[in-house]
């Protein structure tokens, strides 16, 4: 009995040990060598302690930055980064095992769903769950939620989400692909959905629509190559300017004998450095689970559509990509200036969203309005994805998160459902 | 919405590819141009070879030999990175497979062609960000 009781009280509870024993399980149920069994599971548990690391250096990072943002603008300034979330919830709150359930739980209930009801889609973009499961882990929490009850609300949540969103999404996806035969897999519908109506409301319509596709746009973004690269453009000049407004006496409690201007420089780095290793524990931790478990679902509902991630859709219509995350873009940094004055945090503009959410949307605003739903429609959804996620900042920081809020819209929506609909009716009973 | 409006008469393109027979003319039309381009192949530079390749990969899916059309495609894509038909088609292709593996519990060949439609994935990204 001493025993069991050790195994369920300091091996069972640890989230790396849970993390690993779910690929385990994927690997075994996949009929894996014995090898691949035990290199598989602790590659995973290798990848959460990558994350634990990643997450530890960014919270370091955004500690400093927030304090510095206050003191310079008097304001919070908030990082939109669903990484950073997802790190500081598996971590520094200890909702690791929980998140890793979940994830697991959203598998299951995609498979369900699909299985049993018209809604033939499965989910295959493995980090978009796990953003999810973050989500409705952390928010669940906040509602009262506990054990086994967290992880199957959060489960059923997730997996209602994963069917979903590609079923809303899908007669666009026909319209663009001009086939049925894939759908989209990624956690910001939501957003795709809100710049089709706007595009629908202010676009070109009938014979005057011109696509975006006819004109000539200059081809690449080059600080787009790198995901880190583009991070550091962003990222670097809003912390040497924060530190400026911050001021050289300020700064010196944390730079020491550094220059102020180039500690911030080097926090900055830190910061993307932080991204950098959480990203690549993501990477490890879901090299052997996604794999698994999109094998198993796939054989379970094998005439399900896969819903695969927004680069799908970027061959339909690569103009229309840039051009929607350039005027994303705009409609972020509008918001950034704009919600302030409504007594809402400040939230700074995500690069790399606005890239993949902000061109995904890009295409959608171009199918339904053209070209002028595409740039109008763009404006308005970088908008609305920085509004959404700045009404859970105040959530955010009552649980102790360190200056950041999620990304993903869908993610963000299935928190609210939680903070707005499920908690009062669980404070009420 | 939720598939509910979709017109309940409406084949996917794939569906209606395959229903389609070709003419007699037609097929040897494209017997002829996998030839040609199979000759000029061997004379091209390399952005050349990419677009021949391709070529050849879109013809042979005209003509239903996938597996012919899949090794020509992908060759394409080793050449050049490029978001064009080829890659439409051979995404297509191999969500084919992907459909049929499934379909028959084949693990291994589902697991091939996942992993194959993440190849294509990346270079999606890969070509809109102008990675080389």
């Amino acid at each position: 009995m001493g025993v069991v009781n050790f195994i369920i009280q300091n091996i069972l509870t640890q989230a790396s040990i849970t993390i690993a024993l779910i690929a385990m399980l994927g690997l075994i149920l996949q009929k894996k060598s014995v090898g691949q069994v035990i290199s598989g599971s602790l590659k995973t548990l290798l990848g959460f302690q990558v994350l634990s690391a990643g997450s530890s250096i960014i919270v370091s990072s955004l500690t400093y930055f927030g304090k510095i943002f206050t003191k310079g603008f008097h304001m919070q300034g908030i990082i939109p980064s669903i990484e950073a979330i997802n790190g500081q919830a598996m971590n520094q709150l200890g909702l690791g095992r929980d998140i890793a359930l979940t994830f697991l739980a959203i598998f299951i209930f995609n498979i369900l769903i699909a299985r049993f009801t018209p809604w033939k889609y499965i989910f295959l973009t493995g980090q978009a769950i796990l953003w999810m499961a973050t989500m409705t882990t952390v928010f669940g929490y906040v509602s009262g939620l506990r054990g086994i009850v967290l992880i199957l609300v959060g489960g059923f949540v997730g997996g209602v989400f994963a069917v979903a969103m590609p079923a809303i999404a899908q007669p666009f996806v026909r319209k663009i692909t001009g086939s049925d035969d894939i759908a989209l897999g990624h956690f910001c519908t939501i957003g795709y959905i809100f710049e089709a109506g706007v595009a629908k409301l202010f676009g070109e319509k009938g014979e005057n629509k011109k696509s975006t596709e006819d004109i000539q746009l200059p081809g690449q973004l080059e600080f787009l190559q790198d995901t880190y690269l583009s991070l550091m453009v962003v990222m670097v000049p809003l912390y040497i300017i924060t530190a400026a407004f911050a001021g050289a006496t300020f700064s010196k409690e944390f730079a020491g004998d550094t220059n102020y201007l180039m500690y911030a420089f080097l926090q900055s780095i830190q910061f993307v450095v932080g991204v950098y290793v959480l990203l690549s524990g993501v990477r490890l931790l879901l090299g052997e689970i996604v794999p698994a478990f999109r094998g198993i679902a796939m054989k379970i509902v094998p005439d399900a559509k896969p819903a695969l991630d927004c680069p799908v859709l970027f061959p339909y219509a690569p103009n229309a990509v840039i051009i929607g995350f350039i005027t994303t873009t705009i409609g972020t940094v509008i918001a950034m200036f704009a919600l302030p004055k409504f007594g809402l945090a400040m939230i700074l503009p995500g690069m790399l969203t606005n890239f993949f959410a902000g061109g995904t949307a890009g295409i959608f605003g171009n199918a339904v309005g053209g070209r002028r739903g595409a740039i109008i429609g763009g404006i308005f959804h970088g908008f609305f994805i920085t509004l959404l996620p700045t009404l859970l900042v105040t959530i955010f920081n009552q649980m102790g998160f360190v200056n950041a809020t999620a990304t993903d819209v869908d993610t963000v929506t299935a928190a609210l459902l939680y903070a707005w609909i499920l908690s009062p009716i669980l404070k009420a009973i | 919405m939720f598939g509910l409006g979709k017109k309940k008469g409406k084949l996917p393109n794939a569906a209606k590819e395959a229903q389609m027979e070709l003419s007699a003319e037609r097929t040897v039309q494209l017997e002829t141009e996998i030839t040609q381009n199979k000759e000029l192949l061997q004379q091209h530079t390399s952005k050349n070879q990419a677009l021949v390749y391709e070529k050849i990969g879109l013809a042979y899916s005209e003509l239903g030999k996938v597996e012919e059309a899949i090794t020509a495609l992908e060759k394409s894509l080793e050449q050049e990175k490029t978001t064009g038909n080829g890659y439409r088609k051979l995404l297509s292709l191999y969500n084919q497979k992907r459909a049929m593996a499934a379909k028959a519990g084949d693990d291994l060949e589902l697991q091939k062609y996942l992993e194959k439609i993440d190849w294509l994935m990346q270079i999606s990204k890969d070509v809109t960000r102008g990675v080389k």
